[in-house]
């Protein structure tokens, strides 16, 4: 049984490579980057070989229980795809204890299991420093990998499990990204703790809570060793263990419980009549306009990008609060960058209807009405929203005059970028997440390809704009009236991209809808 | 010619008050009908249509051309091309060579036009789903151009038509997926086109709702209408169809009128002739000595 399942993922691993060039590159560079990180974790570690052991102790124990709640938490906010669910050996009828040893050992193959065990091996290094530490730390490698792969194994049932109705699989993406939210904040939080005077103390409080949960005991036992602290250390060891065997067990009366339990039946929410629909007038545009803004609030992926917009700004602050960028100077980021975010959300929104635009298609929808009709939710969202941040971050700054500056550099990027989306949605629409599918879980699909067109979507709305960014800049070193001549430029320059855009991407639409429903099926 | 003893007790809300003690199974084989006696408008014509993909040819040159007024059936095995013709037809899939021609007008280079006057069921693509069935079908006839007033008095109608008043104000990607086919199904017509494109219509459809369905396309063929589907179901065509073609491989083996084509024998049979016959089931000789 374990070898049988073993040559499946082997296969399912050897035949992702067989896909096509794209997604072959953008799986190298999964691989890369998971080995890099990995990498550079194990010079770390073998680092701390010549740091003292509480140094060594604080940094490997609060590290390490980071990384194996890691394994927890990600498969429970990103919804990750299990090849591997017990649900699908339901028909075969293999014992249970043999299924669940067999997918667990399976789930060694894989880049987490292998960054894992190089990680944990590197940590026999740290604490290589009498016979006890190093006999904690050789039989931590096995207790390491395990714990991690068990805990993702639990974590992606109970995920599977929980969130197997649409409905909670909707809230599900937003719950983490709530969580994404509070370590913004917290990671602001700490920032502003003075590491310098304070910080050894705040990781040594952190570390000493740590080494004794079941996440970090098992990074501790071998460190307390090396301190010199036996009882602590084997009592440490113990409750790796304990947790070890808990999570061996929790896992078989899953596998147990998967293997009898039917998906659970969606429950219906009754709507009331045509919602936003009744809204007149009705013309293509019109209704397609209505459409999206049922999707802007209806749709998890849009309450996603929705959510990230506002708090885009404050991710961005972190670095440069880091590198001193005075406050007062920080008040004038967030417009730009929510407009700049705001345009550029809907550059793949053909991609976002999935096979559903045969609609569009096969009615003859004009092109220009499909592109009206998709930009027009984050004008409304965005105008607003841009004016009064606009009105708070002005005097935020300490100059009221800097206010149609941040207007023209704003509703600019706003509609330079939703006139360039327009265009790239038609011409380069790219796999996107699909309808009911977690907001935050990527497509299977060319990671490198789409991160070019979004990055180069980026890159272009800005050139576009720079008239107004120039005499925003302007405005804010030199005293006259270059404030309002950004707010004239941006405006004007901004609803001329738009408009062209519409028409362009309009065209564009007209000519090659057939090609563009042909790529969402191959999505 | 009209069917009155099944179809109208299969109805469900057909009956008002009159209550009908046995529900007969719309599933009978009826007379094949005669063939109309009409003007002959050719409202389809499709021309020498061929797609590739890649090394595979899907389309292997088609020509077909379908009469104003009847029920014509496409069949073939799985992978015959049906689909990849009735995309090409749709204006959904750019075809390789040839031409369509519908109601005069052709798809490729007119398409606004020929667009206007086809109602389009594809195969296995998504709806907007994030919508209510209301919503779906008041969307989809404002953009084939209806106004308001109209699209919402014919999403009532078609309601009730097609028995699903119910579930009108629930999500569509909340429905089952016979209920979606059939709102689908009710957002090809809801403009009144010359012609319905339906691929696989009855696919995961219950009995009694594709006999329903199959009453409501029949008025409207009675009433002048077109109705192209395309099925795997030779008795079901058989059925309700009067002309029929016999897809194979990307190209139409046979093609006419639904005796014509028969030939004495049922579709079935004619069908698996025309296809080359069974492979015959030998060397399974282990399936009769069951494991423990």
């Amino acid at each position: 049984m374990v070898e049988q399942l073993l040559r499946l993922k082997l296969r399912l691993l050897g035949n992702a490579f067989r896909r096509s060039r794209w997604h072959i590159v953008g799986l190298v560079l999964g691989l890369a980057a998971g080995l890099g990180m990995a990498i550079a974790v194990i010079v770390g570690l073998v680092g701390l070989r010549f740091a003292p052991v509480d140094v060594a102790a604080h940094g490997v124990e609060v590290f390490g229980a980071i990384l194996i709640l890691g394994f927890v938490i990600v498969p429970l906010v990103f919804g990750v795809d299990d090849v591997l669910d017990p649900r699908r050996f339901s028909l075969y009828g293999i014992p249970t204890s043999r299924l669940a040893t067999a997918l667990l050992v399976s789930a060694l193959l894989g880049i987490p299991a292998l960054a894992m065990t190089l990680i944990s091996l590197a940590q026999i290094v740290t604490w290589a420093r009498n016979p006890l530490s190093i006999l904690l730390a050789i039989i931590a490698v096995p207790v390491i990998v395990g714990t991690c792969i068990l805990c993702s194994r639990v974590s992606i049932s109970v995920a599977a499990f929980l969130l197997s109705s649409r409905r909670s699989r909707d809230s599900a993406g937003l719950l983490g990204f709530v969580a994404l939210a509070v370590f913004a904040i917290g990671f602001i939080l700490i920032y502003r703790t003075n590491w310098l005077e304070h910080g050894a103390a705040v990781l040594s409080g952190i570390a000493r809570v740590a080494s004794w949960t079941p996440f970090g005991a098992v990074w501790a036992a071998p460190a307390d060793a090396a301190a010199g602290n036996v009882g602590p250390a084997l009592l440490k060891e113990l409750i790796a263990l304990v947790f070890l065997g808990l999570l061996w067990l929790a896992w078989r009366q899953l596998v147990a419980l998967m293997l009898v339990t039917q998906p659970r039946a969606a429950e219906a929410r009754s709507y009331r009549g045509l919602g936003l629909f009744r809204a007149a007038p009705v013309t293509p545009a019109s209704v397609i306009a209505e459409r999206s803004f049922t999707y802007w609030v209806r749709d998890a992926r849009y309450h996603a990008s929705l959510l990230v917009i506002p708090v885009i700004p404050f991710l961005l602050m972190v670095p440069l609060l880091i590198i001193g960028v005075p406050t007062n100077v920080l008040a004038l980021f967030p417009v730009p960058i929510m407009a700049l975010f705001l345009g550029w959300s809907v550059h793949n929104d053909t991609a976002h209807d999935h096979t559903a635009i045969w609609l569009h298609i096969a009615s003859g929808t004009s092109g220009r009405a499909d592109r009206i009709g998709r930009v027009v939710p984050p004008l409304i969202v965005g105008v607003p929203l841009l004016v009064v941040a606009s009105i708070i971050s002005a005097p935020l700054y300490g100059d009221e005059g800097v206010l149609p500056a941040l207007l023209g550099v704003g509703l600019g990027l706003l509609f330079t970028g939703l006139g360039l989306s327009s265009v790239g949605s038609a011409q380069f629409p790219y796999p996107a997440v699909r309808p009911g599918d977690s907001p935050f879980a990527a497509p299977q699909s060319v990671a490198t390809a789409s991160s070019l067109i979004q990055g180069l979507s980026f890159f272009v709305t800005v050139v576009l704009t720079s008239p107004a960014l120039y005499f925003a800049a302007l405005a804010l070193f030199v005293p006259g009236y270059w404030a309002w001549a950004s707010l004239a430029l941006g405006t004007i320059l901004g609803v001329l991209f738009l408009w062209l855009g519409i028409l362009w991407g309009g065209r564009i639409f007209d000519r090659r809808s057939p090609e563009i429903l042909g790529a969402s099926m191959r999505n | 010619m009209k069917r009155q003893t099944s179809s109208k007790a299969a109805t469900p809300r057909a009956t008002t008050g009159a209550k009908t003690p046995v529900r007969k199974a719309p599933a009978r084989v009826t007379p094949p009908r005669a063939p109309k006696a009409k003007p002959v408008e050719t409202v389809l014509a499709i021309q020498g249509l061929v797609k590739r993909f890649g090394e595979t040819i899907a389309v292997a040159g088609i020509d077909l051309s379908v009469d104003a007024g009847s029920f014509y059936g496409i069949v073939g095995p799985n992978g015959a091309g049906k689909t990849t013709t009735l995309s090409m037809v749709t204006g959904l899939l750019r075809p390789d060579a040839g031409k369509v021609l519908v109601h005069g007008v052709d798809v490729w280079s007119d398409p606004v036009a020929a667009k206007r006057n086809m109602g389009v069921l594809p195969d296995r693509l998504r709806l907007f789903d994030r919508l209510t069935g209301a919503q779906l079908l008041f969307y989809s006839g404002t953009l084939r151009g209806l106004s308001a007033e109209t699209a919402r008095s014919r999403t009532a109608d078609l309601a009730s038509a097609f028995g699903f008043e119910d579930a009108l104000n629930r999500l569509v990607t909340d429905y089952s997926a016979g209920m979606s086919k059939k709102i689908a199904l009710a957002a090809a017509m809801i403009h009144s086109p010359r012609i319905l494109i339906l691929d696989e219509p009855f696919e995961s459809v219950d009995p009694v709702s594709a006999a329903n369905v199959t009453q409501i396309l029949r008025s409207y063929v009675d009433a002048g209408g077109t109705v192209v589907v395309s099925s795997h179901s030779m008795d079901l065509i058989q059925r309700i169809c009067d002309h029929v073609a016999v897809v194979v491989n990307g190209a139409i083996l046979d093609s006419g009128t639904m005796e014509s084509v028969r030939g004495g024998k049922t579709l079935e049979a004619r069908f698996v002739e025309l296809a080359g016959g069974r492979t015959s089931v030998e060397g399974m000789a282990w399936l009769n000595s069951f494991s423990d």
